[in-house]
């Protein structure tokens, strides 16, 4: 219809020459996301959350242990995800405290097109990968820790003091845990851990659950998802955010059905008890909170609805 | 503060000093807070059209009785503390889009102006710097299509200058809105305060220049190639909505249908201040919202959150939009 519209404007002479060429040739179109970087205050605290991109989880059979794939791949689309997929976000953030520049947590690496995005989000965002003091990580997972490593092996961070959890360190670098996984995502886990962190063991310090890990940020238990997940209070005069890490993933499926066990979890049961705990404390007390597998970028609040949780997520400041 | 004292602390002690000689010089201090929000703008496709949605700020607007008309404050704020934002203030954003229809470079909707971005310091007016972020020159942009005729979507077209901000643009309005504001016999007849300046505004913007590049359009047909024009009056009489189609996709993109949704989504039946006809804007929303939600189409709303893009779903008392989760690359 509208094609046919324009043709017979162009068949008339006189039409097309009032149209005018720009209209005809139009301009290309840009192709090309905005880096996704997104910026908020705590505090005094400045809080970058700089996306490391997204992708569809591929689904093996079971995604969810207790529930068949056919249920997930409902709730997706009832969540408006493109339909058979469920499509996960990754979300970095890097929290300048005024004395430290701290990333938590650096991504899965180009493991996939749309992923390994966090070091041109940092270059958008302005952050020099050599001007981050502390990574701080939440767990040992592919998605959380290939990003401290570049392709070619060398430290992404390289100033960086390098901290990760003491439990999930002995659990993953154990040769004899990684002898007893599952092949697939558990075995390839053990793996990615190997390659990050075989030949830097010597700039990894380990924290204890309770301790301040960097100024104004505790790391708090939260295990299940890995023997050792951990998330962040960080906190900064009257303001506080839980950094949750993966207490759960994607929120349109595991918020709202938080007795759903992802096939990541280490300790299935746990991760659900952890999850039940956490959601009941940060909807009971309001608490802000931000979700690394969140739709970027990830921030608001969550309400108890049902039997499960739903995520509030926070309006776009235009300003900072 | 803390830390410097902390720091303060660690200098006055000779042992500390020669430790701290020892310690490489980030440990001190982290680089400066960048203090900026990124760039507002955000791409996603329509079939073969592109969207940019390119913010332009969003305002702060003091909770009174008389922002809601018929309904006291003290709900309103309890309807705000329930969607988690500061009672007391609205946070109004607005969120114009470019449609790139591989033939047209339409901008729908042009802000609150240059002029806007000086007054409030940045916090509204942010179009022009955004769409520069986004690589979109003003220049080109072929096509302005107005939704309707209040100041936050037509205030754009001019700079601070009072120059064309679209120097090449033809300015594409609704006829019944065009016709409304420029009746002088309607201008004479306004209630004296909000409704009358709006006339006024309208004098001022839609002359001179504008007037020149100007052209109407109707409602029910195409006002470029795949993108339709729907009449949804009540918040002013002209008022519109365009139908945005490429293949088998389609975004409804609302304009004014509802203000924020966090609130009037939600409320269906609260009359903002700015509905001109409040019963007639009331019907129009739950006309269209039901068909939003019982199509699942996909809706962009010029006073939604940034980027704006959302489905919709109805409520026991009403709709909640579920935004479109960003997408990181296109």
């Amino acid at each position: 219809m509208a094609k046919l519209t324009r043709r017979d404007l162009l068949v008339g002479a006189g039409a097309s020459l009032a149209v005018g060429s720009k209209a005809l040739a139009g301009v290309p179109v840009a192709g090309k996301q905005v880096p996704s970087f997104y910026r908020s205050k705590l505090g005094d605290f400045e809080l970058t959350v700089v996306s490391d991109g997204a992708r569809p989880i591929p689904l093996p059979p079971r995604f969810v242990l207790n529930v068949p794939n056919e249920e997930v791949l409902k709730a997706a689309e009832a969540a408006y995800m493109p339909k058979g997929t469920v499509f996960a976000p990754f979300n970095p953030m890097v929290v300048n405290t005024g004395s430290k520049l701290v990333l938590i947590d650096t991504g899965y690496g180009p493991i996939a097109p749309t992923v390994g995005l966090l070091p041109q989000s940092l270059a958008a965002a302005g952050i020099d990968p050599k001007s981050i003091d502390i990574v701080l990580i939440s767990h040992l997972h592919g998605d959380h820790i290939n990003g401290i490593k570049k392709p070619d092996g060398s430290l992404a961070f390289p100033n960086a003091e390098i901290k990760v959890p003491a439990e999930d360190w002995a659990f993953w670098m154990s040769d004899e845990n990684m002898a007893k996984a599952p092949e697939g995502f558990f075995k390839a886990s053990f793996g990615f851990n190997r390659k990050v962190f075989g030949d830097i063991k010597t700039r990894v310090t380990v924290y204890q659950w309770g301790s301040e890990v960097a100024p104004g940020i505790t790391a708090v238990e939260t295990a299940g998802h890995t023997p050792g997940h951990t998330s962040f209070v960080i906190a900064s005069g009257a303001s506080k955010l839980f950094f949750q890490a993966d207490v759960t993933n994607v929120p349109d499926l595991f918020l709202r059905n938080p007795e759903w066990q992802v096939m990541f979890d280490s300790e299935p049961e746990k991760a659900v008890a952890t999850r039940k705990r956490v959601y009941d404390m940060v909807s009971a007390e309001k608490m802000f909170v931000s979700g690394y597998h969140f739709p970027f970028p990830g921030l608001g609040w969550v309400e108890k609805v049902g039997t499960g949780y739903r995520l509030i997520p926070a309006a776009w400041n235009p300003v900072l | 503060m803390k830390n410097e004292l902390s720091r303060r602390g660690l200098l006055s002690s000779a042992a500390a000093a020669a430790l701290a000689a020892a310690l490489p010089a980030q440990s001190f201090a982290a680089a400066p807070p960048a203090g900026k929000q990124a760039a507002g703008f955000y791409r996603y496709k329509v079939g073969d059209i592109e969207v940019t949605v390119v913010t332009d700020g969003a305002n702060r607007l003091p909770i009174t009785d008389a922002f809601v008309v018929n309904v006291k404050k003290e709900e309103v704020n309890a309807a705000l503390v329930a969607a988690f934002m500061e009672p007391g203030v609205f946070v109004g954003p607005y969120n114009p889009i470019v449609l790139n229809t591989g033939g047209k470079l339409a901008l729908v909707d042009t802000g609150t102006s240059e002029a806007g971005y000086i007054a409030s310091k940045g916090a509204t007016g942010q179009l022009m710097t955004n769409l520069a972020a986004a690589g979109i020159e003003a220049g080109a942009i072929d096509t302005v299509i107005i939704s309707h005729y209040h100041g936050d979507h037509i205030n754009g077209l001019l700079k601070a200058d009072k120059s064309l901000a679209f120097p090449n643009a033809e300015i594409l309005v609704p006829a019944n809105e065009h016709q409304f504001y420029m009746d002088d016999g309607n201008m004479s007849r306004a209630t004296k305060g909000r409704v009358e300046d709006v006339f006024k505004n309208v004098r001022r913007v839609i002359s001179g220049e504008v007037l020149k590049r100007l052209r109407t359009y109707e409602w029910d047909k195409d006002v470029i190639p795949g993108v339709l024009a729907v009449g949804t009056p009540g918040h002013t009489p002209g008022h519109t909505s365009h139908v945005v189609s490429s293949g088998s996709s389609k975004v409804y993109v609302q304009a004014d249908v509802t203000h924020a949704p966090f609130l009037f989504a939600r409320n269906p039946g609260w009359h903002a201040y700015y509905d001109q006809d409040p019963v007639m804007a009331e019907a129009t929303r739950r006309k269209v919202y039901d068909m939003l939600s019982a199509e699942k189409m996909l809706v962009q709303g010029f006073h939604y959150p940034f980027p704006s893009v959302a489905h919709v779903e109805k409520t026991a008392t009403g709709y909640r939009e579920i935004p479109m989760p960003w997408s990181p690359v296109i």
